[in-house]
């Protein structure tokens, strides 16, 4: 993104055509921690704040940087390359497994000294905070209170820095943005980084949106810009100019292309929180393999994580869902299936390999070959780990294993309340409750005495593997 | 390099009540003294019950970082991570 004054434009440029833009003053605040896990190690080593720092799943050739701070940003580390490449771009980059007690702890310190200014923050990642000072008594306080709206707004923010600054370390900075809805006070907060603060308003949104390319409006991306430049649409402000119909019937082709009318005036159409839909844990392996019962191992560590997220949040599952993702086979190397017979061509061409059947469709094998993938949906409740763990092997026995695994996932959804809990006649309900009680009373003593104190028999050595993990995107059981 | 550790060191460590404000002063490891600068990060993590106090810290020549975790049941102190300049 280019770089743009912060400071608010006193004649701004009226635009020609009426493009109806939102007048709503700019409540909305912003809020983005700059390179989260890079900058609170670097907060927390004063040795290594001045080199460039990659925080790495592993730390081994192979592992996957996952944040870096700016210097090695600037050097050419992006997220996503790997440790070997990012001491090739960066020579003396610092590269650290996370910690994610220590940014879960800047997490709560951040969302507590935000919580002082409004009762409005919602937390969208473990590193961005959305606050809405509508109604707020912030904005009356005499020294933030100034008689145009949008100073008073930059008053709040440039004290918020100031705390954190405060409060979690001269080394973490953020990035500000305000807008009249959320998606303006994201696009805002991506200008002027690190450290920047960026009002967005009705009078100045052309500004922004002109000299910009459309995959750097926040929720834009390649596939986007793809269907956008097919419509003849090629920058914002063409994609502002735009017909409602032209990017509802044409574009979008659905009620998403009227969203994003409104989004980009600045109406407010992203407020609603959505609800927990399903619960999941994943894991990339190290030692990758295509043992069934080295996977059935990994598989019990992720389902009493799953299943403890369940109980901690008094929710139980009708459905569950297992992914295997496989290491790409290497060129001309023939593809075996588990049994060690090679994959006939005929096979390999079959847009689903496994029974069809059997599956509901909505969840078809559709990563042929790189991945498999199976859901179902169950009429018990699963809620203990052992249930859990019973479900998900189900799925994995009925796996048609190409290659050896890199990545394992288990995740419930159709979530439910267990209280208040649904008492059934049947012999079935009584083998669920004590298998409920019997993870309870493990939750009891590993709530008292630490995580993985009490496990199932078969997660016996599994101490050293997967590990503690930040989720990308939302943070609700933080 | 990082390298973490869980080793039982010597900690020095006062409490100003007029500032409210605690501080690892010096740290006794492998038979070395170091005074302590300022507190980088604190953080609190529990194990189980077991609440645990962590505090990223470097020497005051910055030559040395340490994270020192105190266990507020035992009140031990132990090193968990060092790095050298």
């Amino acid at each position: 993104m280019s770089k743009m004054s912060n400071i608010y434009h006193p004649q701004p440029i009226r635009p020609l055509v009426d493009y109806s833009l939102c007048k709503a003053k700019p409540y909305i605040m912003h809020i983005d921690l700059n390179s989260c896990f890079a900058t609170i190690e670097a907060q927390a080593n004063r040795l290594i704040r001045n080199r460039p720092i990659g925080v790495a799943a592993y730390d081994t050739p192979r592992g996957f940087v996952i944040a870096a701070n700016y210097i090695a940003k600037a050097k050419g580390v992006k997220l996503g390359v790997n440790v070997a490449e990012a001491r090739q771009l960066a020579p003396g980059i610092v590269i650290m497994t996370p910690d994610p007690a220590k940014y879960r702890d800047a997490h709560q310190k951040f969302k507590q000294l935000l919580l002082e200014y409004t009762d409005d923050v919602h937390p969208k990642s473990i590193d961005e905070f959305v606050l809405n000072f509508a109604g707020s008594p912030a904005l009356r306080e005499s020294r933030f209170k100034n008689s145009d709206f949008r100073i008073t707004m930059q008053n709040i923010a440039l004290e918020i820095k100031e705390k954190i600054k405060e409060r979690l370390g001269e080394a973490v900075t953020v990035n500000v943005g305000i807008g009249p809805n959320r998606f303006l006070a994201k696009y805002a907060a991506g200008f002027n980084k690190p450290d920047g603060l960026t009002l967005i308003d009705s009078d100045n949104l052309l500004d922004f949106y002109k000299n910009q390319d459309l995959v750097d409006l926040p929720g834009i991306n390649v596939r986007y810009r793809r269907r956008l430049f097919m419509a003849g649409i090629a920058t914002p402000l063409e994609f502002l100019a735009a017909d409602r119909w032209v990017l509802q019937k044409q574009v979008f082709k659905s009620i998403v292309g009227y969203y994003w009318y409104l989004r980009l005036r600045g109406y407010e159409i992203d407020a609603a929180e959505s609800k927990r839909g399903s619960i999941g844990h994943q894991y990339a392996l190290s030692n990758k393999t295509a043992d069934v019962d080295e996977l059935k191992k990994l598989l019990i560590k992720l389902c009493e994580k799953t299943g403890r997220r369940l109980r901690k949040n008094e929710l139980y599952a009708q459905g569950i869902h297992l992914y295997l993702g496989f290491a790409q086979a290497q060129n001309g190397s023939p593809r075996t299936k588990f049994d060690g017979q090679a994959i006939t061509n005929a096979e390999y061409q079959r847009p689903n390999y496994h029974d069809r059947d059997e599956l509901p469709a909505s969840f078809e094998n559709i990563h042929r070959l790189r991945a498999w993938k199976m859901g179902m949906k169950v009429d018990c409740r699963l809620n203990s780990t052992g249930d859990i763990y019973r479900a998900a092997c189900h799925l994995l026995d009925r796996a048609v294993i190409y290659d050896k695994v890199k990545l394992i996932s288990v995740t419930v959804f159709n979530l439910q309340p267990w209280d208040p809990e649904q008492l059934e006649l049947f012999e079935e309900s009584r083998s669920l409750r004590a298998g409920r009680r019997v993870s309870q009373a493990m939750d009891s003593v590993n709530n008292r005495y630490g995580e993985f104190v009490v496990t199932p028999a078969s997660m016996m050595d599994m101490s050293g593997t997967i590990l503690d993990r930040i989720a990308f995107g939302q943070v609700r059981d933080m | 390099m990082r390298e973490s550790i869980d080793e039982p060191v010597s900690v020095v460590f006062y409490y100003d009540a007029k500032a409210h404000h605690v501080q690892p002063y010096q740290v006794t490891w492998q038979n070395q003294d170091y005074r302590l600068g300022k507190i980088d990060y604190w953080h609190k993590t529990k194990q189980g019950n077991k609440l645990i106090h962590h505090f990223s810290i470097a020497d005051v020549d910055e030559n040395m970082y340490f994270k020192l975790g105190l266990d507020t049941e035992t009140l031990h102190w132990k090193l968990e991570e060092f790095m050298t300049k």
